[in-house]
């Protein structure tokens, strides 16, 4: 008995130093792991800004009363920056079609003795909204400085001064934003880059090293020799686990932690423990496309199909509430939804085992399920 | 450059794509597929947040402050939550994305027409989302704020109620939405969406198809040939190009028939720079094939050069202008950007080559550069 896990062990270590070799005499690839996990973490974190800043805002003043000059000079920093007048629509339009300004605001003629008589006045506002979601940011901030504005001239001209104007019936709403007060886009960018790359890695290594070995028929030796399939398959997941949370750590103590000052709230070791689990099911994943594939063309293709969705529909780059139900549903059925949960909790949130407890069981799940058929799958192809 | 050669080549390759069949299936069904998921999946508008309450104060004033965030389109209402204990494990499971906090004495204080207070904790784990939906919040809270102004003032001045209101909001914000009128995700979506597959399966098709004849070892069959470098590679890449082209026409059918999409340009402009773009596309696939040795980093490599940025540094997700310093520069490198000038320009501005010509030639010298490395990096004498 001892001697034959003696055996299975004995057989399990050579097999791991020929895949860490294989990938390891693979220099290009090597040089690229490097660089996704380190290079392309530190541009997606440096460089992504997704909120409203500093919107270029051209101004057209029909009325130069006063009170427009003041509704204008409220469009301030940090969401819009006044870069300048315009005269005529025309001009306004040409800036906006050639994307120099994101919106022009225009005040009609009479707009000051209108909001001095009490009578009903408008701001016009024409917003570029190729991008719909800056598009609603900007009017709705627009909607906010001006109401606010009509509230205060409406009160002092219904001789309510100052004090009465502080002293009235509003909600003053405190929005405290947790986890990441600052809204650093940094922090949510990096982190999500890195586990998108991860998940790259996981889909892609193990399934390409099992198709490898069935393209060049080097397959047939393995299939000849003592090793049974799962002896086959679990040194290849092993290594490339091994390999990305190699990456991993490269990218969270070279780029994230020194560079973006990440705070690290939980156990950096049940991060790392709960990513092993990840790549594993995710390599499972990657391992049922290469079952399928006779090729590496046709393995590429197929992964492709399982990580697109993977990555636009895990949460992170778009709000799953939007999102219809059944795709919803989808949702559930990916690795990286629960991975995502994981890592922002453990990370940023400062969450332990019991908090994840449903994501860890989802994503485990989900392992067992995928590792199981991919390794029935795997076996009856060479029986 | 010998035409017979050429095409011997390319009818080789065509017969080897479309004798693997499940190959030859993928690579129409994968855009299509693609074009589908993220049509239906990838919606921006952060919409039903689901949120809770804790109620401290339990009167009517609370509860219709509450009613208002209930009944918003905006906000999805999962309960309310007993203490801020309860709150906080709430968020921190992710199971709300805000929680109001009403305090004690809430409908007390308007009532006597006095400012109140009320704390909002917003999940911030996702930035852009935080920031929109403090939008909302702040939005719903002016509202309700104005109302309860205008009952004072009414109170005050004997004014009616509405008159009160109207006198309170002398101004009204005219918002003119361009470019996309109604705001909707989709119409912005869609053409991008063109974009970014367009971005992945040629050059995850192109790429593999060098590589694969190192790997195997028939590429020594050309070596050994008199086909030249030109020749080899012109033959190579065109049936490839050929099923991309037939992927443009589906992409922009699904785009215009299914998703509704007003295509304001002109297609003998569209099509001709699309497939610019696709060469641009296409020799990206080729240099990496011609850059590395296996197959296993031609996909990986390909995979993060094309994927990742033509989702971050493309326009799709971020405009360009919020980019930071090193993102700006990725984007500028990469053709995605000039594309989405191009697609967005074509679909929703309906300009044409007047105001387009810039990008459409930067891609264009982007291709040629492309193909000359990709030419100047093959060689048939390989150092192994």
């Amino acid at each position: 008995m001892k001697a034959e896990w003696q055996l299975a062990w004995r057989r399990f270590a050579v097999m791991l130093m020929k895949e860490l070799k294989q990938l390891g005499r693979d220099r290009v690839l090597l040089a690229f792991i490097v660089y996704a996990f380190t290079a392309d973490i530190f541009l997606a974190a440096s460089g992504v800004s997704l909120s409203l800043n500093h919107a270029a805002t051209l101004v057209q003043d029909l009325d130069r009363s006063p009170q427009s000059r003041e509704l204008l000079s409220r469009f301030q920093q940090p969401y819009f920056r006044i870069d300048g007048t315009v005269g005529q629509d025309a001009a306004a339009l040409a800036a906006l079609d050639q994307g120099r300004a994101m919106l022009v605001l225009s005040v009609p003629p009479q707009f000051g003795r209108d909001l001095a008589n009490g009578q009903p006045t408008s701001l016009a506002m024409q917003v570029d909204t190729t991008n719909s979601v800056l598009g609603f940011l900007a009017t709705s901030h627009a909607q906010q400085i001006v109401s606010q504005y009509g509230l205060e001239s409406a009160m002092q001209r219904l001789g309510m001064g100052e004090a009465a104007t502080r002293n009235l019936p509003q909600v003053q709403n405190d929005i405290r934003v947790w986890y990441n007060p600052n809204q650093e886009d940094s922090w949510f960018m990096g982190i999500s880059e890195m586990l998108n790359i991860a998940t790259v890695f996981a889909v892609l290594l193990p399934a390409a090293a099992m198709v490898r070995e069935k393209e060049r028929g080097t397959v047939e030796q393995l299939i000849v020799s003592p090793l049974s399939p799962f002896g086959i398959l679990l040194p290849k997941v092993v290594s490339m686990t091994g390999v990305i949370l190699c990456g991993v750590a490269l990218s969270l103590f070279l780029v994230l932690i020194p560079v973006f000052v990440i705070p690290v709230k939980g156990s950096l070791l049940l991060f790392f423990a709960l990513s092993g689990l990840y790549v594993f099911t995710t390599a499972g994943l990657g391992l049922f496309a290469a079952t399928i594939a006779r090729n590496l063309a046709q393995a590429g293709m197929l992964s492709i199909l399982i990580l697109a969705p993977m990555l636009f529909l895990s949460g992170a780059w778009t709000p799953p509430e939007a999102m219809p139900g059944w795709l919803r549903g989808l949702m559930f059925a990916s690795p990286l939804h629960y991975y995502l949960d994981i890592a922002f909790g453990i990370l940023l949130k400062g969450q332990g085992l019991a908090d994840l407890q449903s994501a860890i069981l989802g994503m485990g799940g989900i392992g067992v399920l995928v590792f199981g058929a991919g390794l029935l799958l795997f076996r009856r192809q060479f029986d | 450059m010998n035409l017979q050669r050429v095409v011997a080549i390319a009818g080789k390759e065509w017969r080897e794509i479309v004798r693997d069949r499940l190959f030859f299936t993928l690579a129409f069904v994968v855009p299509a597929l693609l074009m589908l998921l993220f049509g239906y999946g990838l919606s921006l508008d952060v919409e039903n947040i689901p949120f809770a309450v804790v109620d401290h104060d339990r009167s009517a004033a609370s509860r219709d402050y509450a009613y208002r965030f209930i009944d918003s389109r905006y906000f999805r209402f999962r309960g309310y939550a007993g203490d801020e204990r309860d709150a906080a494990q709430l968020i921190g499971s992710g199971a709300v994305r805000v929680v109001l906090v009403i305090p004690p004495q809430f409908g007390k204080t308007l009532a006597q027409a006095r400012p109140a207070a009320i704390q909002t904790l917003v999940d911030g784990s996702f930035p852009s989302r935080a920031m929109t939906t403090k939008g909302y919040v702040t939005a719903i809270n002016a509202a309700f704020s104005l109302a309860a102004v205008a009952q004072a003032v009414s109170h005050a001045t004997g004014l009616s109620q509405q008159d009160a209101l109207a006198q309170l909001t002398p101004i009204a914000l005219e918002s003119r939405y361009l470019y996309n009128q109604s705001v909707s995700s989709i119409w912005s979506l869609a053409p991008k969406l063109i974009m970014v597959i367009l971005m992945l399966s040629p050059p995850f098709l192109t790429a593999l198809g060098v590589v694969r004849e190192k790997e195997n070892g028939s590429i020594f069959n050309i070596y050994a040939s008199n086909v030249s470098r030109g020749e080899f590679l012109v033959g190579k890449l065109a049936p490839y190009v050929a099923i991309s082209s037939v992927n443009i026409l589906l992409l922009w059918l699904l785009a215009v028939l299914l998703y509704q999409v007003p295509f304001k340009g002109s297609l003998l402009f569209f099509l001709p720079a699309t497939l610019v773009y696709v060469l641009c596309t296409t020799g990206i696939g080729l240099l990496v094939s011609v850059l590395v040795r296996t197959q296993v980093a031609a996909m990986i490599v390909t995979m993060v050069v094309t994927m990742i940025p033509a989702v971050l540094y493309s326009g799709l997700i971020i405009p360009i202008v919020s980019l930071g310093a090193g993102a700006h520069v990725v984007a500028q490198l990469m053709p995605a950007m000039y594309y989405t000038d191009i697609v967005v320009g074509c679909f929703l501005k309906g300009v044409g080559l007047m105001s387009l010509w810039r990008p459409l030639a930067v891609l264009a010298l982007y291709a040629c550069l492309l193909f000359a490395a990709g030419y100047q990096l093959f060689s048939k004498r390989p150092n192994i």
